[in-house]
This record gives C-alpha cells, structure tokens and sequence, in this order.
C-alpha cells in the first residue's frame, strides 16, 4: 500500500510538471512588409503607492490577527483560515511580491549601496515581522507568510524527524542568508526572489526548474512539513533570533503542564523540547570539558570561514553578470563576433570600452573579496556556535515550544487537555 | 452526518479531484505534444507556399492564401495559449480541492496518537548532531576551497598594454590618452565618388579633377599656439553660431533670395558623404563639416569658393574609443556637435567621446577619447575655442564637467566640475569688463567660467529639463531658455532675474540677442521677438514649420532656416517684416555659416554654397 502511495505521487509529480511546460510556448513575431511598425515594449507602471501602504496596513492586520489567534484565542482554526488569506492575498493575488523574505535584500543594498533608495514599504515589511516576532514569537511564520501558508496546507502526513538532521539541516538557512546577503551587496543579484520556489506558482508562469523545485518542495512538505521554513527560509534566521527574545511567546498547555506527553507527537516542526533528563546528562559526560573544546574551537572556525571566503570569492564573483561578461570576452574574444549573444551585443552597442568593463569588474571582484571573507567567517561563527549549543542543557521540567524554531501554528493546543 | 459519513465525502471528493486533475493534466499534455508536433511556424505547407511565391512574387491568389494560411496558424496558436491557461486554472483549482479533501479525510481520519513509550535518546541525538553539524560545516567550507582551485581568475588576465597598444600613447590624467600622429595625411578623395555626385544636377557644380588633390596648402602650426583674436574670428566664422557662438555675424552683402530646385544663387553643391546635424564653420577659403555612422566618424574640408571636397580626416584608432558607438537616437545621430577652429586647425567631437583636431591640411595632430558619454539621445554639445583652448561642455547622466583642452597637444589644462545635469546647449562666449568667460546652460544652472581658470564665476539655479538650447548674450545680459521650463534674463555681472516669461519656449534653437531686441524660435514653428530689457513682446510669426536650427543676424537682418529647408529672412526690427522665403528643396535643420556674400547651407545630403 505504502508503495502504491509513492508511485501515485511520483506520477503526480511527473504529470504536473511536464504539463506546466507547455506554457513556455512562445510564438514569434510576425514579419510586416508593408511597414507596420511593431509596437514598443511596455513597462507596466509600478503599483500606485496607495495601494503598497494599504499591503502595508493588511500586513499589519494579519500579524496582529495571527498573534491575537496563537496567543489569545488559542485557535488553531483561526490560524489556519487566516494564513489561507494570506495564500489568497499576499500569494496569489500580489503575486508573492512584496515579501518580508526579499526584503532582506533591499535592506542590504540600501546599506551597499548609498545611490540605492529602498522603499518605504519594503523596509516595513522587512520590520514589521521582526518587531512582532521579538514580542510575541514567530506568529508571521504561522499566518502572514504567503510562501509558509501555501507549506503548510498541504501538510498531510508528517513525519518527525531526527534531532540530529534537523539541527544539520539547520545550517542550510544560514548558508542561503549569507550568500543572498553577499550577492545583494555586490549588486549581484536578488537570489533569494530569483530561487523563491513558489513565486512561479502563485504566478501561474514559472520557468520549467523552478516549477519542478516547487512542486517537489510541496510534494515533500505533504511528509516533511514545511521543509523550505525550516531548511532555507533565510528570513528564518533573524526571526528564530527575535523568536528566542520574545516575551509572550505561546505556550503550549494554558496552565500548569500535567505531564500528559500527549503534545509530544503534535508538533509537525519537531520544535517541542522535552523535559531535560539530567541524570542522562551527568551520565553521558558532554559537560564543562566538551563546552571548553567547542569554545576554543569557535575562533578557528571563524578562522576558516575567512581564510575560505577569501579563498572563493574568484568563483563566488563570476556570478556577478559584469564579472561574467568582463571573463567572457577576456577568455573568448571571438564571442564578440557572436550576433546571438544578446549581453555581448548589449555591451558592444552601449559604446562603453573594455577597459572600463575590466575595472569595473574588478571593483565588483574587490567587494567580493571582503564580502566572501565576513560570509565565510559569519558561517564559521555559526557552525561554532551551534556544536556549542549541543552541548549546553537548559534545565526544563515541562514540555514546552522551542521558542526559536516554533512557527506559532496552534497545532499543539489542541492536543493539551488542561483548561484554564 | 456522521464520522464515517463525513470520511466518505472527503474520500469521494478528493477521488473525484485527483481524477479530475489527472484529465486536466493528460489534457494539457495532450495539447502540448500537439502543438509541438504541428508548430504552426514550422508548418511545411506554409514554406512551400513561400517558396512559390518566391518564384512567383506576383501571385496575388497565392498572397492570399499564404495570409489565409498564416491567420489560422496564428488563431491555432492562440486557442493552444488560451487552452493552456485555462487548463493551468483549472489544475490549481482541482489541486486545491484535492488537497483540501485529503486534509480533511486525514484530520477525521486522525486520532491523538499514544505517546512514544520510549523517546528518542537526546543524548546520543546530541552527540550524532555534533558530528553532523561537523562533518556538514566541513564540506561546505572543502566545497569552497576547491572551488577556488577549480576558478581561473581572467580578470587578472586582461592585457592591458595590448589594450591599450593600438596607438604608441602617453597616459594623461586618469588614463585618458593623448596620441600625437602628426604625420598622418588625409585620404584624397576618389575622382569617381566625386563624378558619381556631381552627375545629373544642372546647377554649377564643381568636380574634382580625377587622381587629384586639391590642397590650399597651409603651414602645419608650431608647438607654440597664437593666440586666436576678435578680429579674427569676426573675419570668419569659426563656432556654432559665429564668432563665440553668440549668433551674430559681421559679414556684409548676404544674398536674400536664392532657390534650390532652380538652381538660382546657388553657387555650388556638394554631396556629404556621411551624416550628421553638426553645422558647417568657416576660416580662409575652407568651410568644415562633420559626418559619421556605426563604421566610422569622420571630419570634412571643403573649398569654400568651389565645393571641392579638400580632404577628409577620420577618427579612428583613438585610444578609449568604443568598439562599436553607443545608441543615439535618429534624430541626434553619432555627430551633432558643430566643429571649430582656431585657423590653425580644426576640432571635432563625436557621440563616442571622440575629440580630435587636424591642422588645416588634414593632418591628424592629437585625439583623445573622454570617456563614452552616458547620453541617451546622443552627444550634441558643440566645440568653442579660445584663448588657446578648446572648450568642451561635457554634461551626461554620470557626470557634468566643462573642461579646457590644450589646442596644440590635448591635455587637459583644466576640468572643473558642474552641479548640473545632462544637457546638449553649447558653450557660448561672453566678454565682461575685458575678459571671457564660458557661459553654459544645463538643468539646474546657468553659469560663467572663467576660461584661463576654469573657476565658476556665477552661478544661477533657474533652468530645469532637458536642455537643448544655448545661451545668448547681448550687453551684459544672458538670456537662457528651455521648453517646458522658462526663459530668463540674468545679469551677469549681478546674477540678478532682470525678467522671466513661459509664453513661448525653445526646445532646440537657441535665443538670439542684438541690438535691444531677442528671438525665440519655437520648435512647433512660432518666431517671437522680445523686447531684450523687459522682456516685452514686439511681434510673433506662426511659420507653422518646425524650427530646429539656431536664428541669425547678419547684414541688419534676421536668418531663420525651418527643418524643411526653408529659410526665412526678416529685417531685424520691433516690427515684423518678412523680406523673403527661400526654398534650399532638401531638409536642414542645422544652423547656416556667412561669410562675405555668402551663406553656407547644410542640407540633409549635400552643403551648399549661396551667392549672388
């Protein structure tokens, strides 16, 4: 039976992403011999700024609302209609754009580069969820992310997973955020909008890769709940930090915790923490001497992390498309003779020389040298701090939400007996 | 309804989507494999057709059909779009459902599991996270290590001196490079190229004598510059709009009538070998042009008694020039900006930061490259020299700069930089209390510069948009205007607003002060004169013709050419009068040069020469 349920959903996966091909049909321009003149492109007018403060004011409505369910109400029901609006809304009806996770970039080129002007609106919505999130925990994850809600419906059957993979695969977020962070510097590129695995669909236009990279992400959240929250969301970072400051964050029983374990098994994010053994801790000797070990290390792998960052930044730059282009016609100066390389062409009809490309180049391969160093080691220090973390015990006597990887979903509610 | 009830619904339901997405998503698929089988495009009949009717171009049954053909492939095309969208629709919605009814069957379906007996042992989880964390870090940071040994860093193979090594130069500041090829000759004119213009037309035209050239020989100029006089260039007409591109021209006897397609006062015409709307200047016996397309740019020396084509000189081989020229638009073209001279050689600036100067025989004596400017109709400003300098008004979107060239060597004496945006006006001189200053309009400011120093003198923040027309300036007044903007009278030794009005708005022509009186020439084809000190109106003339090219004074009377090639005389007066309309029966909407008894046309093909 199980494996009667893989082949359906292999087939599924197959039939719906060759069927999302055939949108990539294109038909060429008709030729005119009489001299009608195609018209030109048009650039569609940005949306009137009414209407970015009024995506503002819904965002702002649907965090208070998120919060007020997973706090106050304690409504798993009211959360999960609320982030099928916020599917609505935000993804299908906005397009997935803006978004708090993007945001990150615009920030960070706001602050690279001072000729870059970030909108009112994108730097709100890049606040916005932190602010709420240092107060009341992740309640943007569980109700006003498009890119979450759209995860978190098709949870159908999900599976826990090890300890150890979820912390492994936590690293994952941190490497995407550091890169994204770096690409957007350098005004390289926006990776993170670039990789959004399900902007394509609330588009209804996804190129055949990214609709094959969502689907496959869908496919999986229906076992592995939530997979690109929890293993790429670049966002989630700074939110787990704000998350584990946070004041009232929610709990999962709404008094005293009698022990029942009957939440243990609610959590599709593994993010309830059970209450610390502590003769298993003194037992398994991961004490002060590991603590001390871990510590020392933390300098030697920031250590790393620079001395490898440094090592990279060559490779991490080619994918910065004037670097690109500058290598391209160093190594192959026939290319320019290419009539159907468009960016050759592009830069031959600019007027601009070559050697104003080369040191432009290199001015973007400087910025990545520097970037490459502190990414590498923000990757070391992470990888230090969380060996570290492995071996610190908070002492808990109750089962309770992880306030840093806790989406505020209210699943867990529903399973705990004890009433006010 | 009961449980069981409700589990069954949600069965059904989610049964009935997932067959319905599958018909969906096998009808799409279906679709697709149609269209890629017979694309329409690719279509063999529709090329057979073609290819009758490329051995048939006369066909009209056969057009007819290909049309038919070509609009049921194009509706086949679009009902295939319009089918894949739907169909897209239609699977999200069954998808929707579907996933709704699986939730829904799963969550009656679910039921508050026992806890795990025995959970999972957090110590050995944390010691198996350990070597995970380890082991993942390791390979993340050995990834990026060998990635640096597999990356092959061109940018630090880029050969500069190859680069650079097309012409034996000297860097000058900033890599800009100054090329001293003095011996460079220019290349004689092909006898046949000339016959080939001067057959057909009835008028006097002038032909080369084959295998010849004719030079008015002229001493190649010393190192040592002299110094250009007012005398001198009143004599001639060296700039843009005359002696310091102040419009106003001191040659007498100009001809007021003349007819292109008769052939009446036209002394001769010559054909221009390459485009451009820069204007003709004159010193000697020589009159100047420029021309140029994507091959190449080029400077042209012609006769001025005969319209012999004298030589042509060519920028090319210019450190720092583009490999191909930017984009401009038709209507500014790679040349625009008007040459000069300071009769020891002449200059020339071209839309891809080009300078060069030729000393009067065509010998190449400097060229340098500016830098491309980021100019998105096209360069247009026009050269001016004096004082041994050539000044260069440099405003593009990157940067706005005026900068002063040696006229012997082309190193920069000075560069000062502006407070303004893009503009294409040209410099144009004005005399205060026994010196020259540069006066340059550009959003926002119209500004002095002193030319010995290049220090801004004044400054006046008046001017906004796109601007195209130069200043004019009369006793001590310069008067700036822009269309969409206005127009203002500044006292230059002051700064102080004498007058402003937006009646009526230059977009190209510049204003022309003399004599008390100022003429505006719109671009919708309104001539207007002012009256200078207050800015009242004397008169208006609706020509109803567009009018691009720059008004003159000449011989007590006012020269307007419309871009028809039409030119309009009027005497120069508070009242309008209209002496004559001249047809040149060809396009120009460039500025007319004088010299005496003569005007110098520019048209869209050819450059004429009008005497009587």
């Amino acid at each position: 039976m199980k494996k009667l349920k893989y082949i359906l959903f292999t087939f599924y996966f197959l039939l719906f992403t060759f069927t999302l091909i055939a949108q990539q049909q294109r038909f060429p321009k008709p030729e005119f011999e009489s001299g009608y003149e195609q018209p030109d492109t048009v650039t569609p007018e940005p949306r009137a700024l009414a209407l970015e403060y009024f995506d503002v004011l819904v965002l702002i409505l649907v965090l208070s609302l998120a919060t007020w369910f997973a706090l106050k109400t304690r409504s798993r029901q009211g959360v999960l209609w609320l982030s099928v609006f916020t599917l609505i809304y935000f993804g299908f009806y906005r397009n997935g754009c803006i978004c708090s996770i993007g945001a990150i970039q615009n920030v960070t080129l706001s602050f690279a580069d001072p000729t870059y002007a970030i909108s009112l609106t994108a730097l709100l919505f890049f606040i916005l969820p932190l602010a709420f999130t240092l107060f009341f925990g992740r309640t943007f994850c569980a109700g006003a992310c498009p890119l979450g809600a759209i995860q978190d419906l098709v949870i159908i059957k999900p599976i826990s997973l090890p300890k150890w993979l979820n912390k492994t695969l936590g690293l994952i977020p941190y490497l995407y955020i550091s890169l994204a962070v770096l690409f957007a510097a350098t005004g390289t590129d926006f990776i993170i909008c670039r990789y959004d695995p399900f902007v394509g669909i609330f588009r209804m236009d996804a190129k055949f890769l990214m609709v094959v990279l969502g689907v496959s992400f869908l496919l999986m959240g229906m076992f592995v709940a939530r997979p690109y929250c929890r293993f790429f969301c670049p966002y989630s970072v700074l939110l787990s930090w704000m998350s584990r400051f946070s004041k009232w964050h929610l709990t999962i029983t709404p008094a005293a915790c009698i022990q029942c374990k009957l939440c243990t098994n609610s959590c599709p994010f593994d993010a309830i923490d059970f209450p610390t053994n502590e003769k298993e801790v003194v037992k398994s000797g991961l004490g002060t001497k590991r603590f001390l070990a871990y510590a020392v290390l933390i300098p030697i792998w920031v250590a790393a992390g620079v001395f490898v960052g440094e090592r990279s930044h060559t490779f991490l730059s080619k994918a910065n498309p004037d670097v690109f282009l500058a290598e391209l016609l160093i190594s192959n100066p026939e290319i320019k003779n290419d009539p159907d390389n468009l960016d050759v062409q592009t830069f031959l009809a600019s007027g601009k020389t070559m050697e104003t490309l080369v040191q432009e180049a290199e001015v973007i391969r400087g910025k990545f040298y520097v970037g490459s160093m502190i990414a590498g080691g923000f990757m070391g220090l992470v990888i230090g701090m969380t060996l570290l973390n492995t071996v610190v015990f908070r002492k808990r006597q109750d089962y309770v939400p992880h306030k840093g990887n806790c989406l505020s979903c209210a699943r867990c509610m529903d399973y705990c007996p004890v009433e006010k | 309804m009961t449980n069981n009830d409700k589990l069954k619904l949600a069965q059904n339901i989610a049964v009935i989507s997932g067959i319905f997405c599958s018909v969906v998503a096998l009808l799409l698929l279906l679709n697709y494999w149609q269209f890629a089988k017979n694309d329409p495009i690719e279509s063999q009949a529709l090329e057979v057709l073609v290819e009758r009717l490329r051995e048939d171009p006369n066909n009209d049954g056969l057009k007819t059909e290909i049309r038919q053909y070509d609009l049921l492939a194009r509706k086949a095309y679009f009902n295939s779009q319009w089918q894949v969208k739907t169909g897209a629709f239609l699977l999200l919605f069954g998808a929707i459902v579907l996933a709704l009814a699986l939730r829904v069957y799963y969550a009656l379906k679910d039921k508050i599991e026992e806890p795990d007996k025995v959970l999972e042992n957090e110590i050995a989880s944390r010691i198996l996270a350990q070597k995970g964390i380890i082991i993942v870090g390791a390979v993340v940071f050995i990834l990026a290590f060998a990635a640096s040994f597999a990356t092959v860093n061109y940018l630090d193979k880029y050969d500069w001196e190859t680069a650079s090594a097309e012409v034996i130069s000297e860097p000058v500041d900033e890599g800009i490079e100054v090329i001293d090829v003095g011996q460079t000759r220019a290349e004689p004119v092909p006898a046949e190229q000339a016959a080939v213009e001067t057959a057909g037309t009835e008028i006097q035209e002038q032909i080369a004598d084959a295998g010849t050239k004719e030079v008015l020989e002229e001493p190649v100029p010393s190192a040592a510059p002299v110094a250009l006089t007012l005398e001198q260039i009143r004599n001639n007409h060296n700039s843009f709009r005359g002696p310091l591109g102040q419009g106003i021209v001191y040659h007498k006897n100009i001809p007021t009538e003349w007819d292109g397609a008769s052939g009446t006062n036209i002394l001769w015409k010559s054909s221009i070998p390459k485009r451009g709307y820069n204007s003709p200047v004159i010193w000697g016996d020589k009159v100047f042009i420029a021309g140029a397309d994507n091959q190449s740019r080029e400077v042209y020396c012609y006769n001025r008694n005969n319209g012999n084509l004298l030589w042509t000189g060519k920028a090319d081989n210019i450190t720092g020039s583009p490999a191909s020229p930017p984009r401009v638009t038709e209507d500014t073209g790679l040349s625009a900006p008007t040459v000069t001279t300071d009769g020891q050689r002449v200059f020339a600036i071209f839309a891809t930061g080009d300078v060069i100067a030729f000393d009067m025989n065509g010998n190449r004596v400097w060229a340098k490259n500016l830098g491309v400017p980021d100019n998105h109709y096209g360069h247009s400003s026009s050269l001016i020299t004096w004082g041994n300098k050539l000044l260069v008004q440099y405003d593009t979107n990157r940067s706005a700069k005026l900068i002063a060239l040696n006229v012997a060597t082309g190193e920069t004496v000075w560069e000062t930089n502006r407070d303004a945006k893009i503009s294409w006006a040209s410099p144009v001189l004005a005399q205060v209390d026994g010196k020259f200053q540069v006066v340059l309009t550009a959003d926002p400011i119209v500004a002095g510069y002193d030319v010995q120093t290049g220090k801004e003198l004044w400054s006046v923040e008046c001017m906004m948009g796109e601007v195209g027309p130069s200043v004019a300036y009369s006793d001590g007044v310069v008067y700036a205007a822009n269309e969409y903007a206005t127009m203002v009278a500044i006292d230059i030794k002051t700064q102080e607003i004498l007058w402003d009005d937006d009646m009526f708005l230059p977009e190209a022509a510049s204003p022309l002060a003399h004599n008390g009186l100022l003429i505006v020439a719109t671009s919708y084809g309104v001539m207007v004169c002012y009256d200078a000190k207050t800015g009242e109106e004397y008169w208006e003339h609706d020509v109803g013709r567009t009018l691009y090219s720059s008004p003159m004074y000449a011989d007590g009377k006012l020269f307007m050419m419309d871009n028809d090639g039409v030119m309009r005389i009027y005497e120069f007066g508070k009242e309008m009068k209209l002496i004559a309309e001249n047809e040149l029966g060809e396009h120009a909407g460039t500025t007319p040069a004088f010299a005496n008894g003569r005007i110098y046309i520019r048209g869209e093909e050819f450059l004429y020469c009008i005497g009587n």
